[in-house]
This record gives structure tokens, sequence and C-alpha cells, in this order.
């Protein structure tokens, strides 16, 4: 399979602050790639260093981007969609779209425009303002801006927070219309159930260092089986304190509890069964969520097996 | 290059297709000329409440002329146009004789004071006695009391009656002594009449071989043309380049920067700025000499438009655009909010203007070394070689390609130090580059 983009060894340092290190990574042809990691660890430095828009600190590897080094920002061939990102306020919207169209290289942009408001629900704003735009229609403008050239490499930062569920799929089938016509898709994202969905791949950086890279399966595959799904009925139940239970997750309605490698589920069942009425229980992996707390989350410093994020806290 | 272009023309869009373009376009003339047409206006909208004035003529003999000079004043000058059938637009001047008292004037002055400040005269003045007589001194303050004349007031700004009573006065002072020593007033004044200096032009051959007749030089005409097309130049920085740093502030701030960044390297994007904004400092220059190619044949001065510095005018015109608007540009890409860029304009607004500091001086001398000098000096340039070149005779042909080369190279110096701040400062959020840091990355790169 073809790498689209290539990253060996790339370290990235502002001042005295690392905010890459070390990392590697192939993203291949026609993949959907998930980056997901907490604010601050280094997402948008990665996608920028991919764009060109930030260069590596020397001694790095190199950076292939669409099998070239030095292919950079400015390439006809990449769509991207910045994590800060705005329109001219002032123009109209089809005007906008043109002019990104033609600043892409496309002669034929009046119909490819046309074409893209109508299937994103635009169409009736297309001669308004920028400004006259809610948040989640601009941001719809926006994305249809990073794809309007039909790019090769589309890279999308953030491309679903802020919109609503309805925007959301919107942007969603398009996203995976693209794909479906051959082009390569990496984008940043704190929705895990997102990731967990749409991604091929996943790669997680913290603090600078790529902890998880894979897909999915692969990733779930390292934490085994070690989540129990648990709803129970009755008042103030409170999952807390069961012997085998390292730690719980509440979220309301449902409880995860994470057991421990020697833990026999049957006692954490009863258990269970003593303190309210069971109605699911459920062997399962952790999900993307949960894997993303342990290795980010405050709970990280206990965590016995994932070990190398903490490392990396302190290196 | 293509898009450069592309990035130009959404520029040139943008900035011409503003309501506020139109109306800066429209209202920097009114601003300039208006600012002298209500100067014009307000120049006889003066209090005109009658004036009165105590004069103590220690003579005896000079009031009455004075008086009649007023008098004569009061009926025929003091009103729109001629005569007494227009509005009146200057205050009557009215004169009242106050008795020297020889024992005591000190005590005269002080009543004399009082009486000014409660409002009852504007002001007083005292005529010596023996100002007829008197030699004239050639150190007034040698001139004693008694043979001056002094004016006191307590309006020590306005000093119209203290102007206009200088000439009847003198007239009077004159004809008293020349009556004193017998001479015929006359003769006098035939004999000392001024003549005038015609200021001419050069004569030259014609075609026909004839030596021309030399013109009648218009001093007023030829400083305004020039100064005119000065201050054509500087609006067009202005209102063409300066808007540029807003136009990068506002990429910035509202994040298209990185969008745009996307699809077109930095310093790409810059140039296909300057590209835009010197297309549109053409517009407004074109649009501008247009009205005033019209504005000045219509009122019948046509042969006072300088049409041999056109085209000088507008190679500057595009230098001085991409010269400034560089600047413009960084500044706009490495500050993050206004208040930081405002501080950083300042000098280059003082930069931008300094030619107007010294232009008077370029103009009247213009073939002067300090004038030289001072148009050769690449940010000033723009402006002062082409008042140079308006005012007769012009200058040498070396003069504005020497400054066109200096202002070639420190434009290219201008836009490759923007460039490299640009290309930084751009995607900068939060805070603002000092200088010393937007030094520091024009220097290394």
């Amino acid at each position: 399979m073809v790498n689209i983009v290539e990253l060996e060894g790339i370290t990235k340092t502002f001042g005295h602050h690392v905010a890459v290190n070390q990392l590697s990574l192939a993203v291949p042809q026609g993949s959907i790639y998930g980056f997901i990691g907490p604010n601050g660890s280094g997402k948008t430095t990665t996608i920028r260093m991919i764009m060109r828009i930030h260069y590596p600190d020397p001694g790095s590897g190199p950076i292939r981007v669409l099998g070239r080094e030095g292919y950079g920002a400015a390439n006809d061939r990449i769509g991207y969609l910045p994590e800060e990102r705005g329109l001219y306020k002032k123009m109209r919207v089809r005007d906008v779209l043109r002019f990104y169209a033609e600043l892409k290289g496309r002669t034929d942009f009046k119909r490819a425009v046309d074409g893209w408001l109508d299937r994103m629900d635009l169409s009736d704003w297309a001669n308004k303002k920028v400004e006259t735009l809610s948040k989640g229609m601009s941001q719809k403008v926006q994305f249809i801006s990073a794809v309007i050239a039909e790019p090769e490499l589309i890279i999308l930062d953030e491309p679903f927070s802020g919109l609503d569920p309805v925007n959301s799929d919107v942007l969603r089938r398009e996203v995976l219309e693209l794909r479906k016509r051959g082009a390569t898709v990496i984008f940043s994202t704190h929705d895990m159930t997102v990731a967990e969905r749409m991604c091929d791949f996943i790669f997680m950086i913290y603090k600078g260092k790529k902890v998880l890279d894979g897909t999915l399966a692969s990733i779930q595959e390292r934490y085994g089986h070690d989540t129990l799904r648990v709803k129970v009925e009755g008042n103030g139940f409170d999952p807390h304190g069961i012997a085998g239970v390292l730690s719980v997750n509440d979220f309301g309605q449902l409880q995860e509890l994470r057991i421990g490698p020697d833990t026999d589920t049957q006692e954490v069942l009863e258990a269970l069964m003593d303190r309210g009425r069971v109605t699911h229980f459920e062997l399962a992996t952790p999900s993307l969520h949960d894997i993303f707390v342990r290795i980010a989350g405050p709970e990280a410093w206990k965590a016995s097996e994932v070990s190398p994020p903490v490392e990396a806290a302190h290196a | 290059m293509r898009k450069v272009f592309v990035v130009a023309a959404r520029e040139y869009k943008a900035a011409v297709r503003t309501k506020a373009f139109l109306i800066t376009l429209l209202a920097m003339p009114v601003l300039m000329g208006g600012s002298l047409v209500v100067q014009l206006a307000m120049k006889d909208r003066v209090d005109t409440n009658d004036k009165t004035v105590a004069i103590v003529d220690g003579t005896g003999q000079i009031f009455p002329g004075i008086a009649a000079a007023a008098e004569k004043r009061n009926r025929e000058d003091i009103f729109q146009g001629n005569g007494q059938g227009g509005k009146q637009t200057k205050p009557r001047f009215l004169l009242e004789q106050v008795e020297p008292a020889a024992d005591d004037p000190a005590q005269l002055r002080l009543a004399l004071s009082d009486r000014v400040r409660s409002g009852e005269f504007l002001a007083f003045v005292v005529i010596g006695e023996e100002v007829i007589d008197a030699p004239a001194a050639d150190d007034p303050a040698a001139v004693p009391e008694r043979a001056s004349v002094a004016y006191y007031s307590n309006s020590p700004t306005y000093d119209d009656f203290q102007i206009w009573i200088k000439e009847p006065m003198n007239q009077e002072l004159r004809r008293l002594r020349l009556a004193k020593h017998n001479l015929d007033p006359q003769v006098v004044d035939q004999a000392t009449k001024e003549t005038t200096v015609a200021n001419l032009g050069l004569v030259e051959r014609d075609a026909a071989g004839h030596i021309t007749v030399a013109q009648k030089i218009n001093l007023e005409a030829n400083i305004v043309v020039a100064m005119g097309m000065m201050m054509l130049m500087f609006m067009v920085i202005m209102v063409g380049a300066a808007p540029l740093m807003n136009s990068v502030m506002e990429e910035k701030m509202n994040r298209i920067a990185e969008v745009l960044l996307g699809s077109i390297p930095p310093v790409q994007l810059m140039l296909g700025k300057l590209i835009g904004v010197v297309g549109v400092s053409l517009t407004i220059g074109t649009l501008y000499l247009v009205g005033g190619f019209i504005a000045v044949v219509e009122s019948g001065y046509g042969a006072f438009f300088p049409s041999h510095v056109v085209v000088w005018f507008m190679v500057y015109l595009v230098l001085a655009v991409v010269m400034f608007g560089s600047v413009f540009i960084a500044i706009g890409a490495a500050v993050s909010d206004l208040k930081e860029s405002q501080n950083i304009l300042t000098p280059v607004m003082i930069v931008v203007v300094s030619p107007m500091f010294v232009w008077f001086n370029v103009v009247r001398e213009p073939n002067s070394t300090l004038s030289l000098v001072l148009s050769l000096f690449p940010t000033a340039t723009p402006m002062l070689m082409t008042l140079r070149q308006t005012v007769p005779p012009g200058v040498p042909l070396w003069q504005p390609l020497v400054g066109i080369v200096l202002v070639l190279l420190t434009t290219a110096a201008c836009v490759l130090a923007a460039g490299r701040i640009f290309r930084i400062g751009i995607l900068m959020q939060g805070k603002s580059a000092r200088v010393g840091e937007m030094v520091r990355w024009a220097v290394r790169g």
C-alpha cells in the first residue's frame, strides 16, 4: 500500500517547549486517519508540519507528502481546513468559494461551487455575505473551501467541533464520499465516538509523543477485555468498593468498571447483584474514550500497564 | 504566479467595491480642499461689532487725519463687494479723542487701561508729542516715548486695528513732516515711488527662429500645482497602501491566514496583496489626476497642468505604494490587536509624512543641494522628487533616475524584510511581536 504521508523521527520545539518529539507516522492511501490527543499535545503542530506551515527541527527525518519531500502547504492536491479558520466576512459565500477554487487552480469552479452549495444545503445563502452566516453554516462553507478543488489528500483539523448533529452527519457523509472517490483523509477530533466510527486508523499523540497508532481493533487488543459495562437499577447504586474493580467510570445510566487481569467477573456480578437489580452486564474491550482517559486523564498516574505516557509526562 | 494574481484580484475588488473606498475617495480632496474653503468662508465671518479705540494725540495734529481715514473706511471698506450695498463683514472702527495729560501721563494711561478692561474701549493709542519732529531712529528701542506711538490693549492676538492705523497715521505724519520742511508732497511722492520687479520665465528661440517673449511667472500657481502633486501622492499612499495593514490584520485576527496558507505560499500571498493594492492606487491616482486635469482646464489654468511629470508620478506612485505597503503588511502581520498596531504605526507614519515638513524649502529652491539630498532619501523620493520635477524648470534627468534606483533598492529590501516578518507573524496568535523581534525575523529570515 502506498503511503500518502510519511513522517520519520520528526521533532519540533518552540523555544524550550518540545511540541512534537521523535514522531513517526505513515498514512496509507485511501484511508481515514484520526488524530486524537488532549489539547496542546501536538496534533495541530503535526498537521502544520505536514502542511509545511511549520518546519521540523534540524536533525529530524523527512516528511514525505504525496510521495515527495518538500511538497507543502500551497499544494493544489491537498485540501486543508485548519483548526483556527475564518472567512472574509464582507465577501459573498459564492465569491469566497470561487476565490478558493481559483486559488487552488480550478478553472471550472462555477459548477463545482454551486454543486457543493447545493449538497451542503447552502444554496439559499450563496449570495449572502459571510458575516450573516451562523457558526455551523460558515463551518460548512469553510469545509467546502478546503475540498472544492477535489484534493487527493484532505487534512481537517477539528472539522466537527461546534456542529449540531444534523450538520455533523452532513459533513461525515461528505468526508466518506470524498474517500470513496479516492481521497485520503486525515482529521483530528476530540469526539472519540466519531473517531471510533469513522477512522480506519487512529493515532494518538500525548505531550508530543506518539502513544497510540493503529486500527481501532489493534489498539483495543492491547488492552484486552478488561472492561465491564453494567446497568444496575436501584436507588443510590454505588459501584465503588467492589473487590477486583480498579476504577469506575460512571456515566449515570451506565457504568464502566475496569477490572484487574486476575479478577473473576462472576464475583463482580455477584457483588453488583447484592447492590441492586442488574439489567445489563457486558465484558468488553475498553472504548477509545476510556483508553484516551487512561492515557491522558488524571488516573494515568496510577495506571500500571500503560506506562509510556506517564514517562512522557516526566520526560 | 497565477495564485498571486488571484489574490491580487480579490484584494483589488475587496478594496474598490466597498462604500468606504468611495467615501474616502470623495472625502480626501474635500478634506484637503475643505479646510481651505472653510478658512476662506470663515475669514469673513468675524465679529462685526463696533470697535472703539481711544486716541491720545500728544501732537494735537494727527488725530483729524486718522479720524477721517476711519470714517472713510467705515463708509467704504467694511462691506462685502465694494461700497455699501453688500453685507457688513468687518467691524467699524470708532475713534474717540482723549486729551493728553501733560502733567501725569502715567495716571492717564492707568485710567484708559481701566476703561479698556471695563470694555468701553478695545484699546488706546498714545501718540507722543514729539513724534512729528523726531528724526527716525534706526533702533526703535532707542526712540524716546515722547517721540513714539504706542498701542495698548488687552487683546494681544487681535491686531486688525493696530495694522490698520499704521497707514493713515504715517500718511498724516509724512504730510505734516513734509509741510514742516516746506516740501511739496506730490514731488516727494514721485521721487520716492517704489517700482515693482516683474517675475518672468526665460526666453528661448522658437521653431521659427524668433526669440520668444518671456512668460509672466505665476508664483502661487507653480507652488500650488507642485504641492498638489505631492499631496496627491500622499493621499494615494494613505488611501491605497495604509489599509493593507488592516487587511492583513483581518486575515490574521479572523483566522483566514492559515486557510489561505494552505493554498498559497506566504510570499506569494504578500505579493498578491501588494499587486492588488498597486492596482487600487493606480485607480485612485488616475481618477484624481483626470479630475484634477479637468478642474484645472475648466478653471482656465490648463497651462499649469504638469503633464510632463505624469508618467514619473505614476512610476513613483507604484514604487511608493509597494515600499510603504510592504511595511504596512509587516506591521499587520506582526501585531495582534489594533492598539498595538497604532504604537508601531506612529514612527512609520512620521516617515511617510516627513516630506511634508520640508516641502516648502524644496519647492522654493528645487535645485539647491539640500533639496537634491532630501529628494534622494528613498522614503521621501516619491513625494519630493515629484515636487521638484513639477516646479519649472525641472531637474536633470539623472536625478529622478538615481532616485528611482534608490527607491527600487529600498523597496526590494522592504518587501524582503516584510515577507520574512509576514511569514512568521501571520500565524502568531495572542501576542504582538516586539519591534526587536520583528527586526530579528527580518534580518535572519
